[in-house]
């Protein structure tokens, strides 16, 4: 899927985010709970993981486990817990937004009570079928669905099987959810715009020649003045990478300033590397990490 | 001296983006505050990178805490390497394709050494700890790994 102004990385994701995620692989389908999970765990958030129906809790915790590393610790404290939509909203048997929306409210004052810092919810959209559920409905919820996040203390991806739903249907979920997330971590994507490349995911060994093709791609136009190369939103950067970048902007002589917007860490990786030399490089970092 | 096992993975070019994901929760569960564990992060993948580069395609990454440090061994299967295959400075930044990563990680690294020969190189990585930690909860002894050989 094409990346677009509202994509990130799971990595990036934090409290008060509503975001889609999607997958067609029954491999890559546990990467971004997995991710998803081992960040809240780490940050002091319990994380519900509302998966497959057909999917058993041990299953789940072992496919997730597999990935993101061991949380046994967490899951008998109750930091992680394994549960469905069925017993979300039991004892109702029919799915309605409203009954969903007031039980995930009080699922977050719960963790905050537990001394939490928020609540993350994963949930499999299997469940739509699986309750017998119309999708229009389910639609319908996830665009009303904003007054769940404003508090900034509850955090959800809704994650949909392309095999199951149509391709219409998942369009209209991803361009409807405030995030969309990419669809396996250590990705790299990149997303151009007037003046402007935005790279998102990880820049490393593998995804190397995509992140130089993406920064050459935005500095051949030579269409003089300015251009920015936005990584605010690019979770690792490699030294392969920088020096690709920092060699590209040296060469980029179309440009009187390339502007490269970017966290801290990455700032100090492309100093470290040499940036002071390339005349036309103006460093705009970020006062805080997303 | 205090040496506690914190990680062992095997890995190859798939696995580095999990692996940085590991080290990082696990460099943080250390103690190892910010901007230090992101540049952790960075110079061990610069190694990981090397030996899935150089090394034959694969290596093995293990994580101590040890005597408030933390201590990165990264052993691969490759030709070996000497510290003479990293740049005593660092190229212009319109000069040059590699050698970029390994002299990033010495630069970042409070030490690197590397060791190893035919059977492949092995080089430890140590990032000194601000504070140090005189318990590990929860964190499984292992077997000293000893210390790394000096240049």
């Amino acid at each position: 899927m094409q990346a677009d102004a509202h994509t990130l990385a799971v990595d990036q994701m934090r409290l008060g985010d509503h975001a889609f995620a999607h997958y067609a692989d029954d491999n890559v389908r546990w990467q971004v709970p997995a991710v998803f999970t081992q960040r809240g765990l780490g940050r002091g958030e319990k994380v519900i993981i509302m998966g497959d129906p057909a999917v058993s809790a041990d299953e789940a915790y072992q496919r997730l486990t597999a990935f993101a590393g061991p949380a046994e610790q967490a899951r008998a404290r109750g930091q992680l817990v394994f549960s469905s939509m069925r017993a979300l909203i039991h004892p109702d048997s029919t799915f309605t937004a409203r009954r969903q929306m007031s039980r995930l409210r009080e699922e977050t004052a719960r963790a905050r009570w537990e001394g939490y810092a928020g609540l993350r919810t994963f949930i499999d959209m299997a469940w739509v079928p699986d309750l017998g559920m119309d999708v229009d409905a389910v639609m319908r919820r996830e665009k009303t669905a904003g007054g769940l996040f404003t508090s900034r203390r509850y955090a959800e991806i809704c994650s949909y099987d392309r095999r199951n739903f149509s391709p219409g249907v998942v369009e209209d979920m991803r361009v409807s959810h405030p995030v969309a997330l990419l669809e396996r971590p250590g990705q790299l994507e990149a997303w151009h715009s007037a003046g402007e490349v935005h790279l998102i995911g990880d820049g490393d060994l593998l995804t190397r020649p995509q992140f130089h093709d993406a920064v050459q791609a935005a500095l051949a136009a030579r269409a003089g003045g300015w251009v920015l190369a936005d990584l605010s939103r690019l979770c690792f950067m490699s030294a392969g990478c920088a020096g690709d970048l920092l060699r590209l902007i040296a060469q980029a002589d179309g440009y009187d300033r390339v502007v490269v917007r970017c966290s801290g860490l990455h700032a100090s990786t492309l100093r470290h590397l040499g940036a002071a030399k390339v005349g036309r490089l103006v460093l705009d970092e970020l006062a805080e990490d997303r | 001296m205090t040496c506690v096992l914190l990680l062992d993975m095997f890995f190859t070019a798939g696995d580095l983006a999990r692996l940085r994901r590991c080290l990082t929760d696990t460099a943080r569960l250390a103690g190892l505050a910010e901007p230090r564990r992101g540049e952790f992060v960075l110079a061990v993948h610069e190694v990981t990178g090397n030996a899935v580069q150089h090394g034959g395609g694969r290596g093995r990454a293990r994580l101590w805490y040890a005597d408030g440090a933390l201590r990165c061994r990264v052993t691969d299967d490759g030709p070996g390497f000497t510290d003479a295959a990293i740049p005593a400075a660092l190229p212009a930044p319109d000069f040059g394709e590699d050698g970029r990563g390994l002299w990033l990680a010495r630069e970042l690294s409070d030490r690197l050494d590397i060791t190893g020969g035919a059977g492949g190189a092995i080089v430890t990585l140590e990032f000194y700890l601000a504070v140090t930690r005189r318990d590990t909860p929860g964190l499984a002894s292992a077997a000293a790994p000893g210390a790394p050989a000096r240049r």
